[in-house]
C-alpha cells in the first residue's frame, strides 16, 4: 500500500511542477515523503542543479525536467547504507560551495571530486539510472517493449 | 450437539485430499478432479488468482519505485531469499521473507519458498528436460542411495501426458539422454550459440548443445486455449504472473482446470500441522490444519491424501505426524524420513567474450533462455574420479552499452547513443549430488513456528565428490570456450550454499524395500497405503535434469494409480 502510494506521488510530482521550489529556506523539508534521510528543500534545490549538469537540457529534456534529484533522493533514502546515507548528505551540504548556479560552475566543482569519491559515485550512478529508466527515454530514445512477442537469434546488424 | 458434530464433520470430508497447491500440487488436484473426487486443495499461504493477483504483470520499469531494486532494508533483512536471482521488486510479493518463516541451520542452506496459491510454480525457471534411464539407473550402476522403483517406460506416458498440457517448447533431439517429448515448437539457438554448438559437437563426440527445453505455450494447441492461455509473447517477466499463461503454472493452468469441473474446494491460508493416522484401519484419516490467520484449529477428512507441499515441508508435515503407530513420523519404518536429502550443484559458472559473428545480433527475447548442454560426463560409464555428471545452460547475448565516463552533454549523447559491444557468452553447471542419510531435515525438540509447528533444521551439505565434479566443469567448459575461439575467460567459483539452486529433493525417498525407503515405485507410501507423496521429497536421486516435469508426471501418475485402487477397494 505505501509503495503504491509512494508511487502514485513520484507520478503527481513528475507529471507537474513542484509547489515547493519557491522554498529556499534550508529548514523546510524536501517535497517528497523519505523516511531515513532528512534532505530539506535547499538539499533538493541543490540536487536538481548537480542532475542537470550531468545530463542537461539539449535538443531534449535533461536532468531536472524528468525529476531526476528526487529520483536521487529515493534511492539515497531507500537502497543505501546508513553510512552511505551520512557520506552523501555530507558532500551534498559540501557542494554548497559552488560558486553560481550555472552549468560550467557546477561540472567544475564535479569534476574536482575524486572519481572514486561516494557521493559523486551515488550521485551520478543513480541519475543515469533514472535517466536511462525514466518513461521519457524508454519511449522516445532507447524503446522498451513490455511485449515483444518475437524471437530472432540472427539479425544482421546495418552497417 | 452430536448430530451437530456428524454433519460438520461430513462437511469437513471429501474424496481426497491435496496439501500443498504448487506444481506438483497442482497436478494432483487437476487429475483427481478430473476423476471425479471431491478434492479439498489446501494451501498454507494467501489466494493468488491468475491475472488478477498479479500486481506488477504489466508495469514498465519507470513504474518501480525503486526500479526494480530491493530496498537496502529489506536486504539486511531478508540475506537468505535476496540471494535469490528473482527476488527483485517486481516478485518480491510471491517470495517468503527470512523473519517470516524461520528455520535452523545446522549447516548453511538457503531455503527459497513460496507461500501462496501457485507456490513455486509461479517463479520457476521454466527449464523441463525430462529424465532418462541413465539417472533411474544411477544409483543401481553407481552404488548409491537405493535404485529407483520404476524405470523411464513407467513414466514415459505421463510425460506425454503432462508435457501436451502444460505445454512445453522443444526440439527433437533424438538423444537417449534426454528423451524427446509431446513438443510445441523449441526456440532456437542464436547465432552464436549454434556457432558453439556447431564446434562442440564436431570437436567432442557425445557432447551436445541444444535449445532448451522450457514449460511455454510457443505455439498454441486448442488444449492451451480451452486453458485460457495463449502464445507465450517473449515478456520474460515470468516471476511477475503471466497474463498471458505463456509459461505453465499452478495458477494458470491445473488449478483453473480443476475448479472448472466442480470438484475442487481450494482453500487458502490453511497450514497443515500433521496427518491423521487410525490405527485401528491401518490408514490416514485426514489431517490437521491451523488457520494462517486465526490460529483456529480444524480436521479435515478423506480417503485419499496427496501430500505436495514443496520437497522440504512435506517432510516438515510427515516427520510431525506422529502417533504410536508412527512415533518417528508417519511411515517412518524404515527411518529414513528426512534423510538422502539432496539437491543440484550450481556452484559455478563461467563467462567470456566472442569476437566473432559481430555482423549479427539478436532482436526480441528468447523465453527458453538459450541452449541446454546435457550430461556427458560418466555417462556410459564410469571415467572420472568422481561419480555421476552435470549438465549445463550454455547461452550468448549481444551486449550493447555506452561511455559512461564523461559528464554533461557528452554524456547525455552518450548514453542515447549505446553501441554493441562483443557477444557475452556464459554458463552454469547443473551438478547431480549424492543423497546421503547424513544430508537431512530433522524438527527442533524445542523451538515452534506461530502456528505450533516445531521449527525444522536442515543440515545439508556438499561433499567432495561435489567438489571435484565442480573443478571438472569448470576445466572443461574452460576447454570448450578456449577451442570455440572465446576470449577473457573468466571461472566463477562463488560458493553457494545449498538449497539456492532451490532443487532440493529427497527425504521420503521411493524404492522397492520398504526397510530402506518410505514409498513404492507408485509413490504410495509403504506403510500408509492411502497417502502418496509426489513432490520433490520422493525423489531417490537427483539427475542433473531440472526435477518439476518430473514431479508433474509423477503426480499423475500417481492420482491414476492411487484413484484404479481406490474404486477397487484396496485403498
Amino acid at each position: 500500500m505505501n509503495r503504491r502510494s509512494a508511487i502514485k506521488q513520484l507520478f503527481v510530482i513528475a507529471g507537474g511542477m513542484m509547489i515547493a521550489t519557491s522554498c529556499s529556506n534550508d529548514r523546510k523539508k524536501a517535497s517528497i515523503e523519505l523516511h531515513n534521510v532528512h534532505f530539506s528543500a535547499e538539499d533538493e534545490q541543490l540536487l536538481k542543479q548537480l542532475v542537470e549538469a550531468i545530463i542537461p537540457e539539449t535538443d531534449s529534456p535533461g536532468a531536472a525536467n524528468l525529476n531526476l534529484h528526487l529520483f536521487v533522493m529515493k534511492m539515497v533514502d531507500d537502497c543505501h547504507s546508513p553510512e552511505d546515507q551520512a557520506q552523501f548528505v555530507k558532500s551534498l551540504r559540501d557542494a554548497k560551495k559552488i560558486k553560481t548556479k550555472n552549468t560550467e560552475d557546477t561540472l567544475a566543482y564535479l569534476r574536482s571530486l575524486p572519481q572514486e569519491d561516494v557521493f559523486f559515485k551515488i550521485l551520478k550512478r543513480r541519475t543515469i539510472q533514472g535517466y536511462l529508466n525514466s518513461e521519457y527515454v524508454m519511449k522516445n530514445k532507447l524503446i522498451y517493449e513490455l511485449v515483444p512477442g518475437r524471437y530472432d537469434g540472427a539479425v544482421k546488424v546495418n552497417a | 450437539m452430536a448430530n451437530l458434530n456428524i454433519d460438520s464433520e461430513k462437511n469437513r470430508t471429501y474424496d481426497a485430499i491435496v496439501i500443498g497447491s504448487g506444481i506438483s500440487g497442482g497436478w494432483s488436484a487437476k487429475e483427481l478432479c478430473e476423476r471425479g473426487l471431491k478434492t479439498l486443495v489446501l494451501e498454507r499461504g494467501r489466494d493468488v488468482q491468475h491475472i488478477k493477483d498479479y500486481p506488477t504483470t504489466n508495469m514498465y520499469p519507470w513504474e518501480f519505485e525503486h526500479r526494480n531494486e530491493i530496498p537496502y532494508k529489506i536486504q539486511q533483512e531478508n540475506p537468505i531469499v535476496n540471494r535469490c536471482y528473482a527476488f527483485h521488486e517486481d516478485a518480491a510479493h510471491f517470495f517468503v521473507k527470512d523473519q517470516e518463516h524461520p528455520y535452523i541451520q545446522e549447516k548453511p542452506f538457503d531455503w527459497i519458498r513460496g507461500y501462496q496459491v501457485g507456490g513455486k510454480s509461479l517463479l520457476w525457471a521454466r527449464q523441463t528436460q525430462r529424465w532418462s534411464d541413465f539417472d533411474f539407473e544411477g544409483p543401481a550402476r553407481d552404488g548409491f542411495a537405493v535404485d529407483w522403483p520404476i524405470r523411464y517406460a513407467d513414466l514415459k506416458p505421463w510425460y506425454d501426458h503432462v508435457e501436451r498440457f502444460a505445454g512445453i517448447a522443444g526440439n527433437k533431439d533424438g538423444l537417449p539422454e534426454l528423451p524427446d517429448g509431446e513438443f510445441l515448437p523449441g526456440y532456437p539457438l542464436n547465432v552464436v550459440e549454434k556457432y558453439f554448438k556447431q564446434t562442440i559437437e564436431s570437436k567432442y563426440p557425445g557432447r551436445k548443445v541444444i535449445s532448451a527445453r522450457c514449460a511455454h505455450v510457443s505455439k498454441p494447441e486448442p488444449i492451451h486455449l480451452q486453458q485460457g492461455r495463449t502464445q507465450c509473447q517473449n515478456r520474460k517477466l515470468c516471476q511477475r504472473g503471466c497474463p498471458f499463461g505463456g509459461y505453465f503454472s499452478s495458477n494458470a493452468s491445473t488449478l483453473p482446470w480443476a475448479a472448472k469441473t466442480g470438484n475442487m474446494t481450494l482453500r487458502p491460508d490453511s497450514v497443515v500441522h500433521s496427518i491423521l493416522y487410525d490405527e485401528q484401519q491401518g490408514k490416514a484419516v485426514g489431517v490437521k490444519v491451523i488457520d494462517r490467520n486465526t490460529k483456529e484449529e480444524t480436521d479435515f477428512y478423506a480417503r485419499l491424501i496427496f501430500v505436495n507441499a514443496a520437497a522440504i515441508n512435506t517432510n516438515l508435515i510427515l516427520l510431525n505426524s506422529t502417533s504410536n503407530r508412527f512415533p518417528n513420523g508417519l511411515g517412518n519404518d524404515s527411518d529414513t524420513l528426512g534423510k538422502y536429502v539432496a539437491f543440484h550443484n550450481y556452484s559455478a559458472r563461467i563467462h567470456a567474450e566472442y569476437e566473432g559473428l559481430l555482423d549479427f545480433k539478436t532482436d526480441g527475447r528468447n523465453p527458453a533462455g538459450g541452449g541446454y548442454i546435457p550430461r556427458f560426463r560418466n555417462l556410459h560409464k564410469q571415467e572420472t574420479d568422481f561419480l555421476r555428471g552435470y549438465a549445463a545452460g550454455f547461452s550468448a547475448w549481444r551486449s550493447s552499452g555506452s561511455d559512461q565516463s564523461g559528464l554533461g552533454a557528452d554524456l547525455k549523447e552518450s548514453l542515447l547513443h549505446p553501441k554493441l559491444g562483443n557477444w557475452g557468452v556464459g554458463s552454469h553447471m547443473m551438478g547431480e549430488t549424492i543423497p546421503k542419510a547424513s544430508n537431512y531435515v530433522a524438527l527442533d525438540t524445542t523451538q515452534k513456528d506461530d502456528w505450533g509447528i516445531p521449527l525444522l533444521k536442515i543440515a545439508v551439505d556438499y561433499d567432495d565428490n561435489d567438489a571435484k565434479m565442480k573443478k571438472d566443469y569448470l576445466d572443461t567448459l574452460e576447454e570448450m570456450f578456449t577451442e570455440a575461439g572465446f576470449t577473457n575467460i573468466r571461472r566463477n567459483e562463488g560458493w553457494q550454499a545449498p538449497g539456492l539452486d532451490i532443487h532440493e529433493m529427497g527425504g521420503v525417498r521411493m524404492g522397492n524395500n520398504p526397510k530402506t525407503s518410505m514409498l513404492n515405485k507408485w509413490n504410495q507410501m509403504h506403510a500408509v497405503p492411502n497417502v502418496f507423496v509426489t513432490d520433490g521429497a520422493c525423489m531417490t536421486s537427483t539427475s542433473t535434469q531440472n526435477p518439476s516435469l518430473t514431479y508433474m508426471a509423477f503426480s499423475a501418475r500417481s492420482v491414476d494409480y492411487a484413484v484404479k485402487e481406490l474404486k477397487k477397494g484396496n485403498i
